[in-house]
């Protein structure tokens, strides 16, 4: 950036340096006060230096709204860039990120975040973390899996997750209630009815905490060691409308089909609290292509209110 | 559409001349395919002259109506922000031209599912149209996806259909199962058309 940059422009707002080859951007940046607006896309940043030191306590700090990084050489996200609370709008597509900071929920402000045409392999559960959050872009990376705290995102209103390589989705995605926007095509979905068979028996201590739950055995505090304590408190209560059942850490994964519109079928990761649980579609789990379970009934009439823009094909 | 036996080469100089020449065309019985095409490539694309038509939109891609063609087409710019993608989509037993105004998109290929197939479709052919590049498709031809792959450029494409349509099936790609659409504009002549209705405007 030309020295003398915020002597002269004091009050700029927007400022666009995308495709000058830029490898740093330095300290002119700090004594912008005004500005929200930083477009630097498609140059040769990446490097250490990237952003000038101090970011966070400059003022841009709390000024800034976008920030486009697009086609340059990030290949991890600046931990400087995570000092921008004011933060609206944040695109890093087409660089070489390997994965995403879970301090990423640090941008709290966070309505638009593009990370499209990188590297990722994996999403922190943090990401589910950004309460404004309505448009996230995660095309065309190495995605195997879908954290279900993703579903935590009540603002979101489009994902887009195509070119990636999930096989299936968490169920809790079905709880996007303002999701009008799913794009999952280039995904190996699974399009067989799965079922994990290897299922690792619980423990005794979370046989015991099953227990202590479902039949309300009474403690306070004072009864049991705080780690007990707070074991008890991490109880999931089973997805299986019949079942009344809690599980810890020991749970069946099973995949199931559930309807859109009738339309699509989409291959949702379910946790059931043990084997037996799965008896009510098990049965049916033989015949890849009979689906017509009661309980993918209910989900999928749900769904197809909330879901009505399925991009699959 | 069929082919006359002389074709005009024809060049617009500017998009209002576009239009002008196309509503000469089209005025007539017989209007060739060819014609269009190369009339549609020979406009050297000025963003000056049809930048109050390219409004974006965060989520999707947008359809904005430029002109009516007096009911014998339609004409309409398509703005495609980074990433931004169409189901793959029938063209209604219309004639699509395709005409890229900036940026560059992508255009995937696919056959028609079989009647009674339930298995992925097939795809036929890809390639990247560039700028000033005009495309053409119809449902002889086959079936077609058009993406902005670009995670840093949005594209914006000029579109001509005719006869006009305002509904079209779109494919899932892994089953080839079909559900019609019906399309809207997120602006007509310039001005941001507000839709009363929820339902979502698919593809183009």
């Amino acid at each position: 950036l030309p020295a003398g940059l915020s002597q002269w422009f004091p009050a700029l707002e927007v400022l666009d340096v995308s495709g000058t080859g830029l490898t740093e951007m330095g300290t002119e940046l700090l004594s912008l006060p005004c500005l929200h607006t930083l477009l630097a896309k498609n140059n040769r940043l990446g490097g250490p230096g990237s952003l000038p030191k101090g970011l966070g306590q400059a003022p841009l700090a709390r000024s800034l709204r976008v920030l486009n990084l697009s086609g340059n050489r990030f290949s991890e996200v600046p931990p400087a860039l995570l000092q921008l609370r004011g933060l609206r709008s944040l695109s890093l597509g087409g660089n070489r990120l390997h994965g995403i900071p879970p301090d990423i929920q640090e941008l709290q402000s966070l309505e638009f975040l593009y990370l499209g045409g990188n590297f990722i392999t994996a999403i922190p559960p943090e990401l589910g973390n950004l309460p404004s959050l309505r448009y996230l872009v995660l095309c065309d990376n190495k995605i195997q899996s879908i954290p279900p705290q993703l579903a935590q995102l009540h603002s979101l209103r489009s994902l887009s997750l195509h070119n990636n390589l999930l096989t299936y989705l968490p169920r809790e995605i079905l709880n996007l209630v303002h999701l009008d926007e799913l794009s999952l095509r280039g995904n190996p979905l699974v399009v067989r009815f799965v079922r994990d068979l290897t299922f690792n028996p619980p423990s005794l201590q979370e046989l015991a905490g099953r227990t202590i739950k479902t039949r309300n055995v009474p403690y306070a505090p004072s009864d049991l060691p705080e780690s007990l304590v707070r074991y008890l408190s991490l109880a999931s209560n089973c997805p299986n409308p019949k079942c009344g059942g809690v599980y810890f850490d020991s749970c069946v994964r099973q995949i199931k089909f559930v309807d859109f519109c009738g339309k699509y079928r989409l291959p949702l990761m379910h946790y059931l609290c043990s084997p037996e649980c799965s008896s009510p579609f098990s049965s049916a789990s033989q015949s890849s292509t009979s689906q017509s379970e009661s309980d993918s009934e209910d989900e999928a009439s749900v769904a197809a209110h909330r879901m009505q823009k399925v991009l699959l094909g | 559409m069929e082919q006359p036996v002389q074709t005009e080469t024809w060049k617009a100089r500017s998009l209002e001349e576009l239009v002008r020449i196309l509503h000469q065309i089209f005025a007539e019985d017989k209007v060739s395919v060819d014609e269009v095409q190369s009339l549609m490539e020979s406009y050297e694309s000025n963003p000056e002259e049809w930048l109050q038509y390219a409004k974006f939109d965060q989520y999707r891609y947008t359809r904005n109506l430029v002109d009516n063609g007096n009911g014998k087409f339609n004409l309409m710019i398509l703005c495609w922000g980074e990433g931004h993608g169409s189901s793959i989509h029938d063209h209604t037993d219309s004639h699509c031209f395709m005409k890229i105004l900036q940026g560059n998109l992508k255009e995937t290929l696919f056959e028609w599912p079989e009647k009674k197939g339930n298995g992925e479709m097939t795809k036929k052919s890809e390639r990247a149209l560039r700028e000033n590049q005009c495309a053409y498709i119809n449902d002889s031809i086959g079936l077609h996806r058009v993406e902005n792959i670009s995670h840093t450029e949005p594209a914006v494409s000029l579109h001509l259909y005719s006869p006009p349509f305002n509904t079209c099936n779109t494919f899932d790609q892994r089953t080839g199962h079909k559900h019609k659409v019906t399309m809207t504009f997120y602006s007509q002549f310039g001005e941001r058309t507000v839709c009363v209705s929820t339902r979502w405007g698919a593809s183009h």
